[in-house]
């Protein structure tokens, strides 16, 4: 009995995870969300600025990850429409521009903001660390026209938004390495503030920035997007998965209870 | 000869690429540019940099000379024989792993170094070596290495190039495309070496699930735990980088790690004056450190 | 001189990209964007060689009819599919630069390339999300296997674990508020406590370490000494 309490089949664990995640998801199971430090300071920044201030959404994020970075992203997109803050949306990935565009098209057609005017999506442009770069000098020398293919000298809010000094944040939402890179890039170079939204695993490795000063702010993965709906007060898919999320959380927990209590029985019998 | 041509190289690549160098700055150039040909601002960086390299380098002379160097047991470097003497004995492939890493990034390169090492054993002990690559580049590379580590061996025969193949760039389609051949050709061994993101867990719990003995090794700290948890062996960061120095034993790349080591403790050192003066309220060290 | 070369050129462009990194001057910045550029055209000849190299191994497992030969198709199909369809979205995001003679296909242009974003929606989305979420279960199948306190790291390991992943629920507080009489969301406050205190430390320890060893490994390279990635001994 102890032996198999010990070394449960992988199959059996991954039905008992499948179960987790279907019940609660079919009984539309909602907890209240306790709302982190870095998350809030990011909220607070986009809500303290000015109307009329512009942003920089990166995308940076792949169709493996939307899941946790879509809601992130959706959240922060009603926020700044919300308080008429404009977003210039693009990508360093080639996956991520159909990603960048379908979300913000979706949110601005649900908040009421105008193309052109309250935000526009750039898309992808190849080159990584020169894009990056490149928008330091002049935006329009590395998108010369959005992602439908309009010039941006005929885009009324980039009209007043030629490079960095103009836009009050930028905010990467990414599945790898690319928020160490526009830091590195443009935190130390044009002193340009800087937050973040990654995937869960990628977390703790942007925590030295947050204390280094070099982020105003970072998401957690889903939890952050829950966390960021939270704040507006608009709880959709990040909250609904958070609280499903909960669940198999529990399991695993039970389970390493179980295996280490059946351990500790099995040891003590042994000795 | 060579350096005639070296001159004469730096010459075209001159007179064909500065020109366009200054034209682009002249075309993109705001007015505030900055014509500084040292950013002094980086003057502690630099220095620090030198006096580490230096110190690197210094320890490489003198490892010359030959010498005993110490250099620390590492488990999962110990291991490599085991896995390829198992793989040998059950007449099951090796499955070696590079990541997803480009052939410019460290971990790479210091990746292709213990596959050039695993390749000149499994040559030896004719085992099969199966390297599944995610970039083309680093395909080729890894085609010229594992063919020169044959060929040194006196095994040119065994080696196969259809064994050394690319499947993709993408990240997860590359991740279902090795659980595929791990269950379908059950290694005996895998490695998991070099520069990887979410695919990790998926990669290694799959081995682990067909039984294969693992040793990871990676610098992408956030996926150490997923190794630790699911691999027999876990080269931590920069034990990866010292793998090569290790498994060769060559003189001048063990001194390279002594130097390391002097960087080590300085730093060190460093931190424990940095405690102890700000503890009696002296803080010019950290104030000096966050502003470099 | 096969290996002189690669060695030279290894040497000069190490040295010269360190030094451009401490170097503010329009030069270094123009050889820096030349640099990245050089790094851009060789993306289109990886490309080639990828697909070159594709096709030659899916050729040769269905004229060799080794195991599972028939799912060879499936990536030429893919293949071709997708190119046929996503060549249009052109290296201008598809934009409006569409030659004449395809104007007249309307859905197969730009952004507004229906098929194309059909595929990428219903196609490879579901799937690479399908992969990704491979890793819940995987998670719960290694902590459950891993996570036995064995040893005391194993324990302090252990314990961490088990605060984050209850600490990072919404679940763990609501319980903790209903059940505990001390504190309120104690869980989640625990949790941000391991994150920024030994959390922040352990990774600066790494991340020191690596530091120092990328720079040992690039001295390593610069210099020569390191060259079996080259391949071959001397």
């Amino acid at each position: 009995m102890l032996e198999k309490l010990m070394s449960i089949d992988r199959r059996i664990v991954f039905i008992l995870v499948a179960i987790a995640v279907i019940i609660p998801t079919l009984l539309n199971v909602r907890f209240p969300i306790t709302v982190s430090q870095p998350t809030r300071s990011v909220y607070d920044f986009i809500d303290e600025l000015p109307p009329d201030s512009t942003i920089l959404m990166a995308f940076d994020y792949g169709p493996s990850s939307l899941a946790e970075l879509e809601p992130m992203a959706a959240a922060v997109l009603r926020h700044c429409f919300s308080k008429n803050v404009r977003v210039i949306g693009m990508t360093l990935l080639n996956v991520g521009a159909r990603l960048g565009d379908r979300v913000m098209s979706q949110t601005s057609a649900e908040m009421g903001a105008v193309d052109g005017e309250d935000y526009v999506f750039l898309g992808f442009r190849p080159g990584g660390i020169s894009v990056i770069l490149g928008m330091g000098t002049a935006i329009d020398s590395v998108f010369s026209a959005d992602y439908r293919g309009k010039p941006l000298s005929e885009i009324p809010m980039m009209q007043d938004v030629k490079n960095y000094d103009h836009i009050a944040l930028v905010l990467d939402l990414a599945s790898s390495g690319t928020p160490s890179t526009w830091i590195a890039y443009i935190n130390t170079k044009y002193k340009q503030q800087v937050a973040a939204g990654v995937t869960g695993v990628m977390v703790s490795e942007l925590y030295p920035f947050i204390q280094s000063g070099q982020l105003v702010g970072l998401m957690p993965g889903l939890l952050g997007a829950a966390e960021y709906e939270t704040l507006i007060d608009t709880p959709e898919k990040a909250t609904a998965g958070m609280s499903v999320q909960s669940f198999v959380h529990l399991l695993i927990f039970v389970l390493v209870v179980v295996g280490n209590v059946a351990f500790f029985i099995q040891r003590r019998r042994a000795q | 000869m060579i350096s005639k041509k070296l001159i004469l190289f730096l010459f075209l690549l001159a007179v064909v690429f500065g020109p366009s160098c200054t034209i682009a700055i002249a075309q993109e150039a705001p007015a505030d540019v900055d014509t500084r040909w040292f950013h002094t601002g980086k003057i502690w960086i630099f220095l620090s940099v030198v006096l580490f390299s230096c110190a690197i380098i210094f320890s490489i002379y003198r490892a010359r000379g030959g010498g005993d160097i110490f250099i620390r047991r590492i488990a999962g470097l110990e291991a490599v024989d085991e896995a390829i003497g198992r793989s040998t004995e059950m007449g099951r492939p090796i499955l070696y792993i590079l990541g997803l890493g480009q052939v410019g990034d460290v971990a790479t390169i210091a990746s292709m170094n213990i596959l050039g090492q695993v390749a000149r054993k499994t040559a030896d002990y004719e085992t099969p070596l199966r390297v599944p690559c995610n970039d083309p580049i680093v395909l080729n590379v890894v085609r010229e290495m594992v063919k020169a580590a044959y060929l040194d061996e006196g095994r040119p025969d065994a080696y196969s190039e259809d064994d050394i193949f690319f499947v993709t760039e993408s990240q997860f389609a590359y991740a279902a495309a090795v659980d595929g051949m791990m269950v379908r050709e059950k290694p005996a061994a895998v490695f998991l070496q070099g520069t990887f993101y979410a695919e990790s867990l998926i990669l290694a719990e799959t081995g682990n699930s067909v039984g294969a003995i693992q040793i990871a090794g990676s610098d992408s700290d956030s996926q150490l735990p997923f190794f630790i948890t699911a691999c027999d062996y876990t080269l931590i960061g920069e034990e990866l980088y010292a793998a090569s120095a290790y498994l060769s034993r060559e003189p001048m790349l063990l001194g390279s790690l002594k130097g390391q080591d002097y960087g080590k403790f300085l730093i060190f050192a460093g931190i424990v004056l940095g405690v102890i003066l700000e503890l009696v309220g002296i803080t010019w060290v950290s104030t000096f450190f966050k502003e470099v | 001189m096969r290996r002189q070369v690669p060695l030279i050129l290894c040497f000069l462009f190490g040295i010269v990209m360190m030094l451009v990194e401490f170097s503010p001057h329009p030069v270094s910045e123009g050889l820096r964007a030349e640099v990245i550029e050089w790094d851009l055209i060789i993306g289109p000849f990886a490309l080639v060689i990828g697909v070159v190299t594709l096709v030659h191994t899916h050729w040769i497992r269905i004229r060799r009819r080794v195991e599972h030969w028939q799912y060879s198709y499936l990536v030429f199909i893919g293949m071709i599919v997708m190119v046929a369809f996503g060549l249009p979205m052109g290296p201008k995001n598809g934009g409006n630069e569409l030659p004449k003679w395809l104007e007249w296909f309307k859905w197969f242009k730009g952004p507004e390339n229906e098929v194309f974003v059909w595929f990428f929606d219903n196609v490879q989305v579901p799937m690479e999300a399908t992969m990704f979420s491979l890793l819940a279960f995987f998670i719960a199948s290694a902590s459950y296997r891993a996570f036995r306190a064995r040893t005391l790291e194993a324990t302090l390991l252990l314990a961490a674990a088990v605060i984050v992943m209850i600490g990072n629920a919404p679940i763990g507080d609501v319980l903790w508020n209903e059940l505990s009489p001390v504190g309120e969301n104690i869980p989640s406050t625990a949790r941000q406590w391991i994150l920024d205190n030994p959390n922040l430390s352990s990774r600066r320890g790494i991340i020191l370490g690596v530091s120092l060893g990328v720079i040992s490994q690039s001295i390593r390279i610069i210099f020569g000494i390191e060259r079996s990635y080259l391949g071959g001994g001397d």
